[in-house]
């Protein structure tokens, strides 16, 4: 249970928080949202009464009063609530397309600066995404216009799977080539030793690993490792997997399942974002920050 | 008390400050009072000055000269001195929600609390409306002390003539505190939009009028938006129309947009007809998210069976009203725990 005190519990909420996001709702919503239970949260506890205001009284050739009043111009009803939608600054630390679901890190007050470092270190990101076979649509997507169909059936796991192999394989030799390192040189070996490597530009998407966890024709998943991602890249990865397979493919579900260390299992669900969850979140969030700090500060170019 | 709108054309001109100058002042000090050798006061029988040396000792009571109020964006400023706004804190308005309109400041600016606020607190409060309620009322609509007394008594007399009872009149007036800011013309007009366009009986316009008032003083685009929506975009004939508006008034009133995703997610993807959907209409006041999360849930557990005719029949009403704890104890019968896993593989 939370203190009843608001300045208590305003002093310590600083630090990242980790949100569920449906899909359908953009991030920035989230934020709002996230702001406005924080706030309504806060002035519900007990909050600072208004201060003394003192007014000298009396006439001015005699002895003057001094009279000690509630400073009406501090009452909530005059300045508005005590925590107010400007106060709490929050921020996201990496950005999830409208159509996407699932992980998303907020950082609130102090935590912003915690957010922007994660953005910053660019951290592995892990999806979900479920492409359905058979139908094309113009915007990659299952709300979009069916701009083309084709057969399907003939496409089996194997297909798939040997698919899915060669665009890791080619993604791996990106990896090297991106950091600007020719691949039979010594530097290239010495980078090889070490493990998967990010690259330098915070443009360019990479794969690590992509493999199908599921496959029920014309329906399949895929779960994705990258780096430096967007929605509309792994769109048009569901679109180049139908078109390598012989057919077409759209996307239908997008959900990111993991955020460096932070899963689903730590994400909070709409229906609980009030300020007491938003708190013991914040708390278990700010633990795991400490427990991996490679999330913060980064040594080495290789991924963890 | 007089008010000055000055407007600041060298600041950001999309900010008007205001200037009050309270009656508590009574000498002014003119602008050019203090000069470096003399203070000249202004002598109120015969305007000539009395020239006084700073020197000599003042034997004046000087405690009812007080400075101007400096421009300010808010009410805070004023609230100390002010007895009208502090009255009308005590009533329990919220002026921090009144001075974010424009419009609003100077008219609660020159109000005197004797004149203008007293008389429409007593005749709201005689007419019935608790006192607590009042302050709720002024923040709302702090337009009402741009209306007549005598006006607002016509109105109220206009209701009961159209045979509503005091206290129908008092659930619209305490609901829906704009009513009152309506001319005669325009309710009598709202009135008989609502009973011609949807073939409303004199008793059904009245209830209509009682359990939301609000709907006959809303936007009437909105109105005519939905029910288009309502009619064509979902295909609820005349007659349904007017089962809905007088059932749930609310989705009259809500976003079409909304309305229209909730009912095609409950006929097309639920498969619930439009019959089905008239015995609830409570349901189309849901957002679709919040149906579509449970449906999905039952429908991965078998349990998405609506047809009252079949076993294990869930109702409407059960489906997307109550908590989720109810939800999960009483129609999907499995843990809370359970059903927020499911959530997560949205």
């Amino acid at each position: 249970m939370l203190a009843a005190n608001a300045k208590e519990i305003w002093n310590n909420l600083r630090g990242v928080i980790c949100v569920y996001k449906p899909a359908g709702i953009k991030c920035n919503q989230i934020r709002k949202s996230i702001i406005n239970a924080v706030c309504s949260g806060l002035d519900k506890l007990e909050v600072r009464p208004p201060g003394e205001y003192i007014q000298i009284e009396g006439d001015t050739t005699k002895e003057l009063n001094i009279v000690k009043k509630v400073n009406l111009a501090d009452d909530v009803l005059v300045v508005g609530p005590r925590y107010q939608f400007g106060d709490v600054s929050c921020s996201w630390s990496s950005y999830l397309g409208p159509n996407t679901s699932g992980v998303l890190l907020l950082g609130i007050n102090d935590g912003t600066k915690a957010a922007k470092i994660i953005r910053e270190n660019r951290l592995a990101r892990t999806y979900k995404v479920r492409g359905i076979l058979g139908e094309a649509t113009d915007t990659y997507f299952k709300d979009g216009k069916v701009v083309e169909r084709s057969t399907f059936r003939f496409i089996k796991l194997s297909h798939i799977e040997k698919l899915l192999t060669s665009m890791q394989a080619a993604h791996q030799k990106k990896m090297f080539e991106l950091c600007g390192v020719d691949n039979q040189s010594q530097a290239a070996y010495e980078l090889a030793i070490r493990g998967l490597i990010r690259p330098a530009s915070s443009k360019i998407p990479v794969l690590y690993g992509i493999k199908c966890v599921n496959f029920q024709s014309p329906q399949f998943t895929i779960e994705v490792q990258c780096i430096n991602e967007y929605e509309m890249y792994l769109k048009t990865l569901i679109h180049d997997i139908g078109v390598q397979l012989h057919s077409t493919a759209y996307c239908s579900e997008i959900q990111c399942i993991r955020h460096g260390h932070f899963t689903i299992d730590d994400a909070l669900l709409r229906k609980h974002w009030t300020l007491e969850n938003i708190y013991t979140n914040m708390e278990e969030m700010n633990k795991k920050l400490l427990l991996h700090e490679d999330m913060l500060r980064q040594n080495s170019p290789i991924l963890q | 008390m007089l008010i000055k709108k000055v407007q600041f054309a060298t600041t950001n001109h999309f900010h008007t400050f205001f200037r009050c100058l309270s009656a508590v002042i009574q000498k002014r000090v003119p602008d050019n009072g203090i000069e470096a050798t003399e203070l000249e006061l202004v002598n109120p029988q015969n305007d000539t000055p009395m020239k006084k040396s700073p020197l000599e000792k003042c034997t004046e009571d000087l405690s009812e000269i007080s400075p101007y109020f400096m421009p300010t964006f808010n009410f805070a400023a004023y609230v100390n001195k002010s007895e009208t706004l502090q009255e009308l804190l005590k009533l329990g308005v919220n002026l921090y929600k009144l001075e974010k309109k424009v419009t609003v400041v100077p008219l609660i600016l020159k109000l005197d609390f004797e004149k203008n606020v007293k008389p429409l607190v007593t005749f709201l409060h005689e007419f019935g409306v608790p006192i607590n309620e009042i302050g709720h009322f002024i923040t709302k609509n702090p337009f009402i002390f741009k209306e007549d007394l005598e006006n607002m008594e016509a109105r109220i007399n206009y209701l009961f003539s159209k045979k509503f009872t005091k206290e129908m009149i008092l659930r619209i007036v305490t609901l829906n505190p704009f009513w009152l800011n309506f001319s005669i013309e325009r309710i009598d007009k709202r009135l008989g939009f609502f009973q011609q366009n949807y073939t409303l009986k004199g008793n059904e316009v009245r209830t209509l009028a009682t359990i939301s008032p609000k709907l006959i003083t809303y936007n009437l685009r909105q109105i005519k938006a939905n029910t288009f929506a309502i009619k064509e975009e979902m295909g609820f004939d005349e007659d349904e129309v007017k089962s809905l508006l007088l059932s749930t008034p609310k989705i009259f009133m809500k976003d079409q947009n909304g309305v229209l995703k909730t009912f095609e997610f409950i006929h097309k993807t639920m498969g619930i007809s439009h019959d089905m959907i008239l015995k609830v209409p409570e349901i189309l006041t849901f957002r679709e998210f919040r149906i579509k999360e449970r449906h999905t849930y039952l429908e991965t557990l078998g349990k998405a069976q609506y047809n009252p005719r079949e076993p294990n029949y869930v109702a409407l009403v059960s489906l997307a009203g109550g908590s989720d704890a109810d939800f999960c104890d009483k129609v999907a019968k499995t843990s809370v725990h359970s059903f927020n896993i499911f959530l997560k593989t949205l």
